[in-house]
């Protein structure tokens, strides 16, 4: 009886299990986030009046006025751009050097990765902080440029595109990188070796072969770096300034600067909307391409 | 949790229980409960001012008194959202909260500041009137100054068109934060008043084309000061005499269309928990010794007419006679109901 009695109770645990490991997770996420989200597009649909701040109502005036007013419109495309050229040339860079962290056989290794890991210690705004000093009209960089001779009249750095761009490709490089190191990694060396051998070259094995088996670590290192810089925060803040303006700060605004809580829903939500969408496109994109 | 757990032990009940019915045998509930000690949460703005008002109110006058005062500390806008998001709760997370004369108008016409009973602050007979709101109590104030190196500016401003002009070019600075201010300071300047900005647009926009630097917050507008990227600035005389201690080659001038007033101040939620005690809390705020030691170490001058201010400092922070009369408060009706449309035009035109 204890023989037989044993696999059947086991057979009915692992459905008790499963939930059981599911549940706690699930239930953080729906009150973390799904209930924020639910309660943030119903206020999205309230109307505004500077002293009550809310009055409740069921109008899409505010996303109405987001996409009439050229203003916020710009600020959408200029977050889009921004994130786009930021994801690209992480990307770009980060493959090289995933590449030499999955393939290289140094007893180093493990300090390699924790070099690309380190900057993950100090907080977005603290490296901001160190970019404003390398940035500034009398910073670092400005520093050099007079110094040698090259410039008499320090360059603009601070407060423009350039400054958004370098800040948040430096925040999300380490995330590319161990994502597609971590890809690379499980591409065994031998089917390299047999491209190579077959007399294919090394930007041949790399477009045929490398590129199409890490493309699982590609998309989702674009997808990982595209949203943190469609969200981004503290960087477009402290090196965009008070003239390049972004999504996250401008939403932001809205809710503390204006208190208008029901258009910085809507404009969270417009946010969150354009991120998920380009996310899923660009991916079905790709995926489409190297089915083929 | 475990020290809720520790603070509720038998012990405390039954010495709580006996206090309550001694308090009831001298002839009932103390009327100022708040001052027989109790915690208070103050919400207040971060670095300095949280330090000084621990360094010379919470110390000095209330530790003592068995209080104990922890501060809440954040921008004022994350304040004035939590107090509206807790607006339905019978029990708010704050008993004070420090904000400016007309942020503090604004949480009261959104309903949300308790009227303050003056009876319960004795010291409040010394508060200037102007100090003295139904629905919150003025620490200090300053005002709206030119602030110029005379270095880079030869010629002297004496008025807000002259500081807001665009023949300064790239050497005048502009603090976005300060934006109300800033539109107040150009309205005044192009023939509009407390009730009008509007005619100070263009001056702006003008300013803005000639190349006028748009800085994000006081502290980045001190260090183009001192690095001399920026010449001239609108600025709190306060900040002025700050930044003059830290080594800023500046120079202050009242300006002639008149000194707009920054005036910073508590109220109490409606839904504070320790109302007593945030009233013994105000009342302390306003004792000659705390003020004397915010005028000296902050460099704004007190709410109260009994402080005795050094001369000295008196002459460095104050303003004469003569400046006194220009001293200009702000219309807090205007400014709450055209707020967002300030901003909006500031975000949109000014610096787009």
């Amino acid at each position: 009886m204890t023989a037989v009695a044993a696999p059947l109770a086991r057979s009915s645990a692992p459905g008790w299990t499963a939930a059981a490991m599911v549940a706690p997770a699930s239930i953080v996420v729906t009150i973390g986030i799904v209930l924020p989200i639910v309660i943030l597009f119903r206020y999205s649909l309230n109307q505004f009046t500077p002293a009550k701040v809310m009055v409740d109502a069921v109008t899409l005036e505010n996303y109405t006025r987001f996409f009439t007013d050229p203003f916020y419109r710009a600020v959408l495309f200029r977050t889009i751009r921004v994130a786009a050229l930021c994801t690209a040339i992480c990307v770009v860079l980060a493959f090289p050097m995933a590449y030499c962290l999955a393939r290289t056989r140094s007893r180093f290794k493990n300090l390699l990765l924790m070099a690309v890991i380190l900057p993950l210690f100090v907080g977005n705004a603290v490296r901001a902080a160190g970019w404003m000093v390398l940035f500034g009209n009398r910073g670092f960089v400005n520093s050099i440029l007079i110094g040698s001779g090259v410039i008499r009249e320090p360059l603009q750095i601070m407060y423009t595109e350039f400054a958004v761009v370098v800040g948040v490709i430096a925040v999300n490089l380490p995330f590319v990188v161990l994502t597609l190191q971590a890809v690379l990694e499980g591409i065994d060396r031998a089917i390299e070796e047999a491209a190579l051998g077959l007399g294919a070259g090394p930007w041949r094995t790399f477009r045929h072969v490398i590129f199409p088996l890490a493309l699982p670590g590609v998309i989702t290192g674009t997808i990982l770096s595209f949203i943190l810089a469609m969200n981004a925060y503290a960087t477009p803040v402290l090196l965009g300034g008070p003239t390049f303006q972004m999504m996250g700060p401008t939403v932001y605004n809205q809710f503390a600067g204006l208190t208008n809580w029901p258009f910085g829903a809507a404009m969270a939500f417009v946010l969150m909307t354009a991120t998920l969408l380009l996310t899923v496109t660009s991916n079905w994109l790709a995926q489409g391409r190297y089915r083929r | 949790m475990d020290n809720y757990d520790s603070f509720l032990t038998r012990r405390r009940l039954l010495k709580a229980a006996g206090a309550l019915a001694g308090a009831s045998a001298f002839g009932g509930w103390s009327p100022a409960w708040g001052q027989s000690g109790g915690r208070i949460v103050l919400g207040t703005w971060g670095g300095d001012y949280s330090k000084l008002l621990a360094k010379n109110i919470d110390t000095p006058l209330l530790v003592p008194k068995k209080y104990e005062v922890v501060h809440d500390i954040g921008g004022d806008p994350e304040r004035r959202a939590k107090m509206r998001a807790e607006a339905r709760l019978p029990r708010g997370t704050s008993d004070l909260q420090g904000l400016s004369a007309a942020q503090m108008y604004e949480m009261n016409e959104a309903g949300l500041c308790l009227p303050i009973d003056y009876a319960k602050i004795p010291n409040s007979q010394y508060l200037l009137p102007q100090m003295k709101y139904p629905y919150g109590v003025g620490h200090i104030y300053s005002g709206k100054v030119i602030l110029y190196n005379p270095k880079l500016i030869t010629t002297p401003p004496t008025s807000f068109a002259d500081a807001l002009d665009p023949k300064h070019g790239n050497k005048l600075g502009i603090i976005d934060i300060q934006y109300q201010f800033t539109m107040m300071a150009a309205g005044l300047a192009s023939g509009g008043s407390m009730t009008n900005y509007e005619p100070g647009k263009e001056r702006l926009m003008a300013c803005r084309k000639a190349g006028a630097k748009i800085l994000p917050t006081n502290e980045a507008m001190a260090q183009a000061l001192q690095n001399e990227e920026v010449g001239i600035c609108i600025m709190w005389k306060a900040r002025a005499v700050q930044w003059q201690k830290a080594g800023a080659k500046v120079d202050t001038v009242a300006p002639k269309e008149g000194i707009p007033l920054y005036i910073s101040g508590f109220v109490i939620p409606k839904n504070a928990q320790n109302k007593d005690a945030a009233h013994f809390w105000l009342n302390e705020m306003l004792q000659p010794s705390a003020q004397e030691a915010f005028a000296e170490d902050m460099g704004y001058n007190g709410s109260v007419t009994n402080a005795k201010i050094p001369a000295e400092t008196e002459k460095r922070i104050g303003f004469t006679a003569e400046e006194r009369k220009r001293l200009i408060d702000l219309d807090y009706g205007y400014l709450a109901k055209n707020d967002s449309a300030l901003k909006e035009w500031w975000d949109k035109t000014f610096k787009g």
